[in-house]
């Protein structure tokens, strides 16, 4: 046998191995990647109406697209701290709004530049991941729950003051943000889709990574058993103020796309409602997944424009209806029910194939 | 300072509100010694075990390990002095695998914890020190089961090597045998008496049975209401007409009430 027969053939299989491992990955991104160009030949638009940003099908599905990525985001960023890492907090509509609204402001009362902008986001998410943080060793579980809450509940009340209206808008939110031309959203929305994307796309792979990496692992085991780990010589709050940081920043990045890409930030993204948004998305896909969170994201987003398209008004009970469902039969959401019967399936397979061969198999 | 002494307690106690559960202990455990606590339900031997770990902090008293008084140190340094710690009531990480159980006792001690940009499969030696731990054990044909399926006999053995596997010099091993059937027991004491004897290690180990413990430990101290009754080797002990009173009396008792 000599080395140069093998090497291809290892290449190969490992080629091969890579793909399959994420072939359902792989088939998303490239589905995402064609939808601007599928959509707007369906419609019957020609491709460089499509490029010319011309409105028609294609636009719409691309902002409603957009839609789904910054949502997406923000639930990944949400299942970070709840599904990998076992905090509950109920104040994560605050690190999407600081993200927002810091973003509008800047660049609409202040004329920063999108750079010097993005730069002070990154800079305020890590302030406020650390804001959540400090209570941590002090408190647990639903107390927790409760002092988030409590912190992002006075953030929304100091969004819609008075005093602060000439920037916030009020009740009624900020309005005329202008995102910087080159990448405005409503004339190029081909370049914004795809930025969005790239942006999701990511952030997605940099927290597949996180999970896995030493420091993942230890925040998978404070979800487990903290006291535990504490006991093998983790000081568990630095790990659970690492996974505050990178989802405060993944929030508050979803944030920002927000604020460029809608005409108006209303002071919803900072509420409690906002927060059981990011709540529903991980459960529908399967909380502590990742992949679920993106699932639950478009499945949430598409329901609501659906229903609402149908029903009108009475879209908002129908919702209600379909996510307790959801909830109650699939209680490990899509993803996660998802993994559990593939799971079964091939055990189910191996002691067959251990009837057949006589050769029973450990599960 | 005496030299062979790696753990020692000073007029150590703990209250509950009322009740006293550790009462004044001093303890002194020799280096490389097997050292067995034994005492009724409820003598106080867990809660020792708390303020040795530093999972409780003590009303009053100190404790030192080689010398140095770690008695106000957090939980998570302890391991780092090396200080080993086993749980009464299994106490795992239920969900994941019985190797990355022990693979995350390992890498603790490491240097690698804040790399998060790394896979954690990269650094093989924590998964090789975990390997090593399951194999000493004799689990390592279970190593990729969750750890909530496995029997409770294998959980209680898991336990041993989540806290073999940063290579610690003292180990606080908590009922080692709770709950498991009694044709196993002989099995792990064996174990425990191995892993004394190959590598050096200092053994502190609670029990309530007293025949279990016989035959390993150098030397027994046993506890009666938070409060030490008695000291010795175990010949002595089983000696001790003090001790046949209170507490082969409380077992009668206690057999007494069963029967009734
Ligand atoms: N956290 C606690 N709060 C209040 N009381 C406690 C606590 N922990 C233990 N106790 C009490 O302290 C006493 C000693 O309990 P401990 O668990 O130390 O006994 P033990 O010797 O380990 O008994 P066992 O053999 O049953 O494990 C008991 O009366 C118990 O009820
Ligand atoms: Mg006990």
């Amino acid at each position: 046998m000599n080395q140069a027969s093998i090497s291809p053939s290892k290449f190969s299989s490992r080629f091969k191995s890579f793909f399959r491992g994420n072939l359902g990955g792989w088939i998303v991104i490239l589905a995402m990647v064609l939808l601007p160009f599928i959509t707007s030949l369906i419609s019957g638009q020609s491709i460089s109406n499509l490029l010319a940003n011309e409105s028609g099908m294609a636009k719409f599905v691309q902002g409603l697209a957009i839609e789904i990525f910054i949502l997406a985001l923000y639930a990944l960023s949400y299942d970070l701290i709840l599904g990998v890492t076992g905090l509950l907090s109920f104040g994560h509509a605050m690190f999407f709004a600081v993200g927002a609204y810091l973003t509008g402001i800047l660049l609409k009362s202040f004329g920063w530049s999108l750079w010097a902008t993005l730069g002070m986001v990154l800079v305020a998410a890590i302030i406020q991941a650390i804001l959540f943080a400090v209570v941590l060793p002090r408190v647990q579980g639903v107390t927790f729950a409760l002092v988030t809450l409590g912190i992002a509940s006075v953030f929304y009340i100091v969004i819609q003051s008075h005093e602060m209206s000439a920037y916030a808008g009020a009740d009624v939110g900020l309005q005329g943000v202008v995102a910087p031309e080159f990448i405005n959203a409503a004339d190029h929305r081909m370049r914004f889709y795809f930025v969005t994307l790239g942006l999701l796309i990511g952030m997605y792979l940099l927290y597949k990574r996180f999970v896995n990496s030493p420091t993942g692992r230890v925040c998978i085991a404070i979800r487990e058993n903290e006291k535990r780990a504490l006991m093998l010589g983790y000081n568990t709050f630095y790990f659970k103020l690492i996974a505050l940081t990178l989802a405060s920043i993944t929030a508050a990045l979803a944030g920002c796309l927000h604020a460029l890409f809608q005409p108006i930030v209303s002071p919803h993204t900072a509420s409690m409602g906002f927060t059981i948004a990011a709540l529903l998305m991980t459960l529908i896909g399967g909380v502590g997944t990742l992949s679920g969170a993106l699932v639950g994201a478009a499945i949430y987003r598409l329901l609501e424009y659906g229903l609402k398209n149908i029903f009108g008004e009475q879209a908002t009970f129908l919702l209600g209806v379909v996510y307790v469902l959801i909830v109650l039969f699939l209680p490990y959401g899509i993803i996660g029910t998802w993994k559990l019967r593939a799971l079964q399936i091939r055990s189910g397979w191996q002691r067959l194939i251990g009837l057949v061969t006589g050769k029973p198999k450990q599960a | 300072m005496d030299g062979s002494i790696i753990l020692e307690t000073k007029n150590l106690r703990k209250e509950f509100g009322a009740l006293v559960a550790v009462d004044n202990v001093d303890l002194r455990v020799q280096a490389n010694t097997v050292h067995a606590i034994i005492g009724p339900n409820g003598a106080g031997k867990t809660t020792l075990f708390n303020l040795l770990s530093n999972a409780f902090e003590p009303t009053a008293g100190k404790v030192f390990f080689q010398g140095r008084d770690i008695t106000h140190l957090p939980t998570h340094r302890i391991i780092h002095l090396g200080i080993g710690r086993s749980f009464q009531i299994t106490n795992l990480f239920p969900n994941l695998t019985a190797l990355e159980n022990v693979r995350l006792a390992a890498q603790a001690l490491g240097k690698d914890n804040f790399r998060f940009l790394r896979a954690a499969s990269h650094f093989k030696r924590y998964e090789q020190r975990a390997w090593e731990a399951l194999n000493l054990v004799g689990l390592t044909d279970r190593a990729l089961m969750p750890a909530r399926a496995l029997p409770h006999g294998d959980q209680r053995k898991l336990e041993l090597a989540i806290i073999l596997a940063p290579d610690p010099k003292l180990l606080l091993l908590d009922e080692p045998t709770a709950g498991m059937a009694a044709e196993q027991v002989p099995e792990m004491m064996n174990l425990i008496s191995q892993i004394n004897k190959t590598s050096s290690k200092t053994i502190i180990l609670v029990e309530h049975n007293m025949s279990v413990v016989m035959n390993i430990s150098d030397r027994i101290t046993v506890m009666h209401l938070g409060r030490v009754l008695a000291e010795g080797t175990p010949s002595e002990i089983a000696a001790n007409p003090e001790v046949q009173n209170a507490y082969l009396g409380k077992l009668y008792g206690d057999m007494k009430k069963r029967e009734a």
